[in-house]
């Protein structure tokens, strides 16, 4: 193999991938601080809630995480919890605890990205008792098996490897006892967008070679050809985060085509702004009126140019696609 | 004591340890192991309600200081803790009750009588602002200023007054300083704003000017802290002068990152060319939106407190509309809730206070027209929404042919609704660093008073991060 060259371009927009982890936890820490929705342990990765966010930030924040976990939950409980969950670039994502502790756990959760950010993740978890303990509760022998990119558990499992490396994943999960024949949930926010289209194609089509019962949730930008798009491609250029999957990000329609052609059997897409005004009224109404928001028009453009698609093959006839907002 | 309130003590024992070594998460820890042994007592939850407020996590701190409170509503620390958490989530009046309360089972407690009191200020300052406030009960930062003896360094290279007075030059000098991200000296600003509040002060709430026949004005919409585009419009339009008459309708500051740059521009040539430049208010020269949006965050952090104090008050002296020719009527957000105002009531409005929650002044700063007749709730949850009906009515009443107005952000800079009567302008291109929208600024001949639209797009900005909340360029994306 030849030697690599230090810093190549590759490594700069991989770099800059793996920093919007921080900016996604980040926002969330202060997003679930201001009230928007409770995490209790996302402190334990970030521990400052650090500068404020703009309210437009909070609210598009609040649509998705409570857009993607009501989706989720509602696998979960299809399922009756007889199911696998496989979160892709889930950065320091703190669903686990969650489910943990709403009882809604899968047979076994199992979280990918990057090995830097895993080995980050790791460590806050060996090193915080919360986050730890759930993990050491739910696991029958007295230790993890542990490394510097993987620790496993029974119900959960973290791994360190490129997404891009289709052969690596598949071989990995299976090495920590994925079980193709349990239907699973795949999860992915803001993760495909940053690999190119035969890239992700490879991704999606794997996991519906693999699995024959299955969900996929993606949660990433959409209807980018205007001038929103536009602007946002370029601010993130700027920052060396290229967008090299934004082709699929079209339109709602282009991000469906992407499952429908890699083998999965039907798809569904919602922009932000539809599914912001899908959540339950009463939350709505109580997390609008946690900040002024002075410009409507900014966080209907930033919704907009978002969306959550939804994917399944359902060969075990659940009903996987009743399941919507 | 039972076996599992023995272990529970000791989990305590250990958390407070922690929490004296600065360990706040094993603290938190075994707080909540203490809590699980013995969830009826008050103490717990009560330092675990400390550990948390350390953690900044104030939702958590309050819901533990209120379940102490519902075991042992005696537990004065409960109380205490409750108030603290009440005011790290500023809500004042709430942590106001929970003091009271202490102070009266403790009437020799020092310390509580002391937080009592500090609340009880800000309680108070809180509802003077609300109130309809008079100059008399209301001090002013110029009153504790002494600018005369306020000296500048030596070191410092940058801009001053000649005399106290703005020139042409220093306006040149201060503008080419800023394009460098450069300070000026809090003299200079002080004396800027101080002469800003004094001829602000003596103008009318509606300003009314007639342009001759060879005159032009150009009238530039919101700007907010975008000092480059600012910058820009000179560049393309001509710097500010006799023969080149401006008015900026409001918003110069809050979002954009140069705030303020943009203000102190704003006035300096509003001092230099006093009748040929003007200003009118905006929804965001107020305390709510300069507190939430930035403005405030940039003065405390380029200046101090106090400075950011002034500026408020300057912000109260703004007027709020201008009468151009007796023909156009210009304000930063639109026309009324009800029927029947005049321009004699505009006249009339005292306008030296933060706009109230409803009215003609709240109107002018906060409404938004809409297509269909009538009048509907606003969507921004102030105001209202008013359609072509009411705007012809308005005119009508008021012997006026169009307003101009701005407060909402457009594709295109500008946007003629309500049949050519209600025009809008905003002047703050791709605005946040993401909307990509065009400004645009419009010229009205005092011959024909014809709006003639020009636009623009925005040019490159150091990237700087506005001072309250981090760029959306950073969280572009929701990544």
């Amino acid at each position: 193999m030849a030697a690599r060259q230090p810093f190549t371009d590759s490594d700069t927009a991989d770099e800059a991938v793996r920093a919007t982890c921080d900016d996604a936890t980040t926002c969330k820490r202060f997003a679930s601080s201001k009230g928007y929705w409770k995490d209790p342990y996302i402190q334990y990765f970030v521990r400052s809630v650090g500068e404020r966010k703009a309210p437009e930030i909070n609210r598009g924040y609040y649509a998705r995480v409570r857009g993607v976990n009501n989706l989720l939950d509602k696998f979960v409980r299809k399922t009756d919890c007889n199911c696998q969950i496989i979160n892709l670039g889930a950065g320091l994502d703190t669903t686990f605890w969650r489910l943990k502790d709403e009882n809604l756990m899968p047979k076994k959760y199992f979280e990918v990205d990057f090995p830097t950010v895993v080995a980050r993740k790791i460590h806050n978890i060996k090193t915080k008792p919360p986050l730890s303990k759930p993990l050491i509760e739910t696991h029958s022998s007295d230790s993890l098996l542990l490394d510097g990119h993987s620790l496993d558990s029974d119900r959960y499992c973290i791994i360190g490897l490129d997404l891009r490396d289709v052969v690596t994943l598949d071989e990995k999960l299976r090495r920590f006892q994925l079980n193709p024949e349990l239907p699973t949930l795949l999860l992915s926010e803001c993760v495909l967008v940053y690999m190119n289209p035969a890239q992700s194609s490879k991704l999606l089509h794997w996991a519906a070679e693999t699995f024959h019962t299955a969900m996929f949730i993606n949660y990433e930008q959409a209807n980018m050809v205007d001038r929103f798009g536009q602007v946002m491609v370029e601010n993130l250029r700027r920052r060396q985060c290229n967008l090299a999957g934004v082709e699929a990000c079209r339109s709602l329609d282009s991000q469906k085509e992407r499952f429908l052609q890699t083998g999965w059997e039907h798809a569904d897409a919602l922009d932000m702004m539809t599914v912001y005004g899908l959540l339950p009224q009463d939350d709505l109404a109580r997390i609008e009126s946690l900040e002024f928001l002075d410009e409507k028009e900014l966080l209907q453009q930033l919704l907009q140019h978002y969306c959550i698609c939804w994917a399944n093959k359902d060969k075990l006839r659940l009903g996987l696609s009743q399941l919507s907002f | 004591m039972a076996e599992e309130d023995k272990s529970a003590e000791l989990l305590k024992e250990k958390a407070n340890n922690y929490f004296k070594d600065k360990d706040y998460d094993n603290a938190i820890k075994y707080y909540s192991e203490a809590v699980e042994a013995n969830p009826t007592n008050a103490v717990y939850y009560s330092n675990r309600s400390l550990a948390y407020l350390r953690t900044e996590c104030y939702g958590y701190a309050l819901a533990d200081a209120t379940k102490a409170l519902e075991i042992d509503k005696n537990y004065i620390k409960g109380y205490y803790r409750r108030a603290t958490s009440n005011m790290a989530l500023g809500k004042f009046k709430a942590a106001l009750k929970d003091y009271e309360t202490v102070v009266k089972v403790r009437p020799n407690d020092k310390d509580a009588k002391m937080k009592y009191q500090e609340c009880n200020k800000i309680v108070k300052q809180k509802a003077f602002e609300k109130a309809i406030a008079s100059d008399e009960i209301k001090k002013s930062v110029v009153d504790s200023l002494d600018i005369e003896n306020m000296t500048i360094e030596d070191e410092y290279t940058g801009p001053k007054l000649e005399d106290g007075k703005v020139t042409a030059k220093f306006m040149n000098d201060m503008v080419e300083w800023f394009k460098d991200q450069k300070k000026i000296h809090r003299k200079c600003a002080y004396q800027i704003l101080i002469s800003a509040k004094d001829l602000l002060s003596k103008l009318p709430s509606l300003v009314e000017i007639t342009l001759k026949e060879t005159e032009k004005i150009t009238i530039c919409g919101d700007t907010h802290g975008q000092f480059y585009d600012l910058l820009h419009i000179f560049n393309l339009n001509g710097l500010p002068s006799p023969a080149n008459p401006y008015l900026f309708n409001g918003d110069f500051v809050d979002r954009g990152s140069f705030s303020l740059e943009v203000i102190l521009t704003l006035f300096g040539y509003k001092l230099l060319y006093p009748d040929c430049f003007f200003l009118l208010r905006g929804n965001h020269e107020t305390d709510n939106m300069n507190q939430m949006y930035g403005f405030e965050g940039e003065i405390k952090a380029k200046y101090t407190a106090q400075m950011f104090q002034l500026f408020s008050e300057v912000f109260q002296w703004l007027p709020l509309c201008q009468c151009i020719s007796g023909k156009v009527l210009v304000m930063h957000g639109g026309l009324f809730s009800e029927d029947g105002v005049t321009l004699d009531d505009l006249r009339k409005i005292e306008r030296n206070r933060q706009p109230p929650d409803s009215g003609p002044m709240c109107d002018l700063l906060w409404s938004d027209p809409q297509p269909q007749n009538g009048r509907s709730v606003s969507k921004r949850g102030v105001s209202c929404q008013f359609g072509p009906d009411v705007t012809e009515r308005f005119l009508t009443e008021n012997k006026l042919d169009f307003i101009i107005r701005s407060h909402e952000v457009k594709p295109e800079g500008y946007e003629v609704t309500h049949n050519g009567k209600c025009i809008t302008v905003f002047s703050a291109p791709n605005y946040c660093d993401q909307m990509g929208n065009k400004g645009a600024y419009i010229h009205l001949r005092g011959s024909d008073l014809k709006p003639e639209f020009h636009q623009f797009t925005a040019v490159p900005h150091p990237n700087v991060k506005p001072m309250a909340y981090a760029n959306s360029l950073m969280q572009m994306g929701m990544m």
